[in-house]
């Protein structure tokens, strides 16, 4: 195994000079006091070659921590006149602004170093994006850069360039930014790209990788060497010094009862933005992102016009975005309203207030968002929450406390996906004939696929060759397969051109525009797979307000918004984000004291006392809080870590079950559905189910709950949630990003580019051919360990699963008239979706009954 | 299901085809061949089984014709026969399986195909595509046009395809959806008119409870206002459900 030392003394100036070019040396006594903490941690070990992994706050110097001593070798080199034609470091980062970014932070250092000697090093710098050109590709090809800056997919495609791939047979050190960011597929990928990187490279590739605040690092720092005996990393954990001001704040004192919570809300956050300098507000939402703009502007038109106030998410055009950014770093806005797009590093200047508008969900994040703020090092960073009700209150009460206590949320990295291996092998294919063996080690040596199967490593390939099309015409295959000689290669003369425009982890979505009938007024995006849960007249909720379904043309979806009637559809959760285990369980936690406060009986005041303690909040915040719990207590239990809460009711002839389960919705969507199955197929009719972080609910007619309790056990979870899951829409999305990326659906292919809702309109036909090869499709059972593991959390639903068993964690079934406070909002909330019992042909039949009926009846 | 229509002519839907046992006549609609390798051109890369499914369907049918003791005597092709506009060669090979199958059972001069608006140019060079075809008292054509001569006094049956009818039942709104195939029946200039669901497996079809809105009248034969009070016939796997009329969706 891969052997990791954690550094924990920081190097003095004196040990760092002496290990320094007397340029660089002196270049940093010019500009600079003295070192920060992330470069005395960093600049040694990266001067003798050793693999480290830092993670330090925001705007804490780390770009000059990972460069400095690469420079510095560079022009050593370049002194004794030995500097070669090739390339020496590597630096990859997921995002493409900041690959631009760097260039600049890392070309100015370089600039004047060389005015300060007043000579030319020749240290060239390069990037190479999918933005790059090929006329400055093949400029790249003849002078390489002696530090290439590039993104995850770029490098992808450089290594199966036989010439460039000359350049980079000696490559000293390769620097991985923004780690932090990679725990979904593209960091899969990368950690492939970096397995190829060091095989190809005939001396090792010293590894340095950077992040925000990060746990766990010993698994990060894995991600970033492999795994493998011979490979030894360092980590250096720069700990938080920065001063940070965060405080939840309520737009009124009652949030139960106040009728203008929003106009408050606006009221509130024009105040605070009034009172700072710039302000950066996160909404978790894109089509929030827009309606606060919008609300801004119109409440407040003397404030707010189109120069200085700007939306910022995703679905913005790229150029569009580009500009915010600029007049942002240049102080020409007061004010940015972004979905989440504003997370991540790419510098946007002076920012003196965050305001989050809803719970972020996990503390890493609320850091992350919080460390925009007074981006220097020792700048105070200012963060603000606004809640609107009692559960978000709490949550960001529990949130900010974590803060303050420094405690991370773990991140993981997605294992063993099969179709970001298939996309490698493709690459691998392309560059040279493999033995199966070799290719195998070096997939193995990946810390995403350090336990890949070998039955999974063969059904991939045997994917990839065309095994599986059971046609003479192989469609699917993209590489052969000789099992005599055990030899791999690339098939078809299109193989480099489809890898090239194909290549890729992230899905692309396309959305529908929604538009006023009549008036043509746009309103909003909505994703396509959630117009294709609509029909005429369904009333939906967008950016708060109710719509109803009129009619579509083509990407455009025209609605009535004069609707008296409830929303008939279930909000669209793709979006949102899901509370983090770790903060849902301090949550819990949480609510086992209060309620033993509660027990105690105690005087109200010494409660109060308590809660002001113990979350750092005023005494108007800890009364809220108090109430909302005494309210929950005098009316049935509070649930907490040591016990779930189910509730039983009946309501209109539907009977519910509510289970009161604060695990974060990735948990809750694995036990609901586990659960709703088996309760469905005990019944036979389909469940209703609606999930949130706090717990879910079930609805039907026939429940056996008690027989399903018994039933559901940590070692079954999987087996039920594979046949739970195998109708949902879901299932069906999640396979159809995973067979664009394995490239079984080609976004270019033959020139031309295929718009995403055609994709997707198609991929239905896709999936229904898989399935009738065979069950077991190795891309089939990737999209089902996708929705599993990443979609939903079934690694600690299995957890939560062997506390019960245990008795850690008990069960209490209780029957109530009415749902109980604690419940209220996931009642209000609405069904997220259905288990699907019933087969298509039995509800035709008893359609067809009820159609019968009616029209007896109405004669 | 046997049906028999006010002017007394027997015919039964067979999944999705219609037979009529007097006349020994089997009638598909839209076959679109070649619909899956225009998806894989698309870079969407399915297995190609489209004429394999089709000819598995057709064995079935047969099958079913040959056990109720009626005779087999002659196959129409309601068009759209092949998907893509333009002239592919693999449909062209394609087409010849599908036809050398039915040539067991039926002389080829027997397998009437129709033209549709998808079958732009000749197809092959041993079908002939008609406009239409007549037989006794029956009419067949796409539906995309109209012709004179359908509307002659002698005709009482009319039977088209082309418009591919669907229908999209709900329960629980946003959840609770699952789309059909049917056929639709009714009056029109005196006649009766029958619209054959697709044949095409992979597509259920365009949904009915979209007609107040999204029918295009310079797409049909068939007038709105006719089409609304047409009677739906939703095809389940072991029988046909009567579902009131069109309108009765909208």
């Amino acid at each position: 195994m891969t052997e990791i030392q954690v550094i924990n003394e920081p190097n003095t100036k004196e040990q760092i000079f002496s290990n320094l070019n007397p340029i660089v040396s002196n270049w940093f006594k010019l500009k600079f006091k003295e070192f920060v903490e992330s470069q005395k941690y960093c600049l040694v070990p990266i001067k003798n070659r050793e693999n480290i992994l830092l993670s330090s706050p925001t705007g804490s110097g780390k770009t000059l921590s990972a460069f400095a001593s690469i420079l510095s070798y560079l022009i050593d080199l370049h002194e004794k006149g030995n500097l070669e034609n090739r390339t020496y470091a590597v630096y990859c980062s997921p995002l493409k602004a900041l690959s631009r970014d760097i260039e600049v932070n890392l070309k100015k250092p370089l600039e004047e170093m060389e005015k300060m000697v007043n000579k030319k090093f020749g240290i060239r710098i390069g990037l190479r994006t999918g933005d790059t050109t090929t006329l400055e590709r093949t400029k790249m090809l003849k002078n390489p850069p002696h530090i290439l800056i590039t993104t995850p997919e770029s490098l992808a495609i450089i290594l199966t360039s036989k010439n460039f791939v000359e350049h980079l047979r000696k490559t000293e050190f390769c620097i991985v930014d923004e780690i932090h960011s990679l725990d979904n597929k593209r960091g899969t990928y990368l950690s492939l790209t970096l397995e190829r990187l060091n095989e190809i490279s005939t001396i090792w590739p010293v590894k340095i990788g950077l992040s925000a605040t990060i746990e766990p690092m010993e698994e990060v720092a894995k991600f970033l060497v492999g795994v493998s005996p011979e490979r030894k990393v360092k980590i250096a954990k720069v700990i938080l010094d920065k001063k940070i001001d965060v405080e939840v704040l309520s737009p009124v004192d009652n949030i139960m009862e106040d009728q203008d919570l929003h106009l408050k809300m606006y009221d509130l956050i024009s105040d605070l933005i009034q009172e700072h300098k710039t302000t950066l507000i996160f909404t978790n939402t894109r089509s929030a992102t827009e309606r606060v703009v919008n609300f801004l502007k119109d409440r407040f038109p003397t404030e707010y016009g189109d120069d200085n106030i700007a939306a910022h998410h995703s679905s913005l055009s790229k150029n569009h975005r580009f500009d915010i950014e600029e007049r942002l770093r240049q102080g020409k806005l007061k004010v940015v309203v972004c979905s989440t797009s504003l997370e991540l590093g790419i510098d946007i200047g002076f920012i003196d207030l965050v305001i989050m508008l809803g719970s972020p969900k996990s503390s890493s994040r609320a850091l992350q968002r919080l460390g925009r703020a007074g981006h220097r090092l020792r700048e105070i960073s200012k963060g603000r929450f606004i809640v609107l009700d009692r559960d978000d209150l709490i949550e960001c009460c529990i949130i900010k406390k974590e803060m303050i206590e420094k405690k991370i949320n773990k991140i993981r990295f997605p294992k063993n996906c099969l179709d970001v291996l298939s996309q490698q092998i493709y690459g691998m294919a392309i560059y040279k004939i493999w033995k199966e063996k070799e290719i195998l080690d070096l997939i193995k040596r990946s810390y995403c696929y350090a336990d890949l199967t070998r039955k999974d490593f063969l059904d991939t390939i045997s994917y990839l060759s065309g095994e599986y099309a059971l046609e003479k015409n192989n469609v699917y295959a993209k590489i052969w397969y000789d099992p005599e000689t055990k030899e791999i290669g690339k098939r078809g003369k299109l193989a480099r051109v489809i890898y090239m425009t194909n290549i890729g982890t992230i899905p692309e979505e396309s959305f529908i525009t929604v538009k006023i009938a009549g008036t043509n007024e746009v309103v909003g995006l909505i994703d396509e797979g959630f117009l294709s849960r609509m029909r005429k007249l369904d009333v939906f909720v967008l950016g708060g307000k109710k719509y109803q379904h009129k009619y579509t043309r083509g990407m455009n979806l025209y609605v009535s918004s004069e609707v008296r009637r409830n929303p008939t559809i279930p909000s669209w959760f793709s979006e949102m984000l899901p509370l983090s285990f770790d903060s849902a369980l301090e949550i819990s936690k949480f609510r086992y004291l209060i309620r033993k406060e509660l027990e105690s009986k105690r005087p109200k005041k010494k409660i109060l006392e308590f809660i002001k303690n113990y979350l750092k909040v005023p005494e108007k915040t800890a009364e809220a809080i108090y109430n909302y719990f005494l309210e929950q207590h005098s009316f049935l239990e509070i649930p907490h870590e040591k016990l779930i809460v189910i509730e039983k009711f009946s309501d209109l002839g539907k009977k519910y079950l509510l289970f009161h389960t604060l695990y974060g919705r990735r948990v809750n969507d694995a036990l609901s559905r586990a659960i709703g199955y088996i309760i469905g197929a005990l019944g036979g009719r389909d469940i209703e189910i609606g999930i949130s972080d706090n717990g879910f609910y079930l609805a039907g007619e026939r429940m056996m709950l008690k027989r399903t309790l018994e039933e559901l056990k940590e070692k079954n979870l999987e087996k039920f949630l594979k046949e739970a899951i195998d109708r949902t829409d879901v299932l069906a999305r999640r396979f159809r990003h995973c067979a664009a990326r394995s490239l079984m659906i080609l976004k270019n292919y033959k020139g031309k580019n295929k718009s995403v809702g055609k994709q997707q309109m198609k991929s239905h036909f896709l999936l229904s051919a898989v399935k009738k090869i065979t069950n077991e499709f190795p891309i089939l059972r990737e999209a089902r360990r996708e929705v599993l593991e990443d979609v939903m959390d079934i690694k600690n639903a299995k957890l939560v699963l062997s506390w019960i068993e245990k008795k850690k964690v008990k069960i209490k079934i209780l029957e109530t008239d009415i749902p109980s406070p604690f419940s209220l909002g996931l009642i209000l909330q609405g069904h997220t979706d259905l288990i699907r019992i019933e087969d298509k042909q039995e509800f035709l039949k008893r359609m067809h009954e009820l159609h019968i009926k009616k029209i007896i009846e109405n004669k | 299901m046997d049906k028999e229509n006010k002017n007394l002519i027997k015919y039964e839907f067979l999944d999705r085809s219609i037979f009529f046992p007097d006349k020994g006549v089997l009638v598909l609609g839209d076959i679109h061949i070649g619909y899956e390798q225009a998806l894989i051109d698309a870079g969407v890369l399915i297995p190609n089984r489209q004429v394999k499914d089709i000819i598995s369907d057709l064995k079935k049918i047969i099958k079913k014709i040959k056990d109720s003791k009626y005779n087999l005597k002659e196959i129409i092709f309601l068009g759209d026969i092949k998907h893509l506009f333009s002239y592919a060669w693999k449909e062209k090979d394609n087409l010849d399986k599908i036809v050398e199958f039915l040539e067991e059972y039926i002389p080829q001069e027997k397998i009437i195909f129709i033209r549709g608006n998808h079958d732009t140019t000749e197809i092959h060079s041993k079908i002939k595509l008609r406009d239409f075809y007549i037989h006794g008292e029956i009419a067949f054509l796409h539906g995309h046009k109209s012709f004179l001569e359908i509307f002659d006094k002698k005709i009482k049956v009319i039977i088209t395809g082309h418009l591919h009818p669907s229908v999209i039942l709900t329960e629980v709104p946003g959840v609770k959806i699952e789309s059909y195939k049917c056929f639709l029946e009714g009056s029109y200039k005196n006649k009766t008119f029958i619209v054959l669901p697709s044949f095409i497996k992979f597509v259920e079809g365009t949904a009915i409870n979209d007609y107040e809105e999204m029918y295009l009248e310079s797409f049909s034969i068939i007038p709105k206002r006719e089409i609304m009070n047409f009677k739906v016939y939703i095809l389940g796997e072991e029988r046909i459900y009567e579902f009131g009329k069109v309108k009765d969706f909208n």
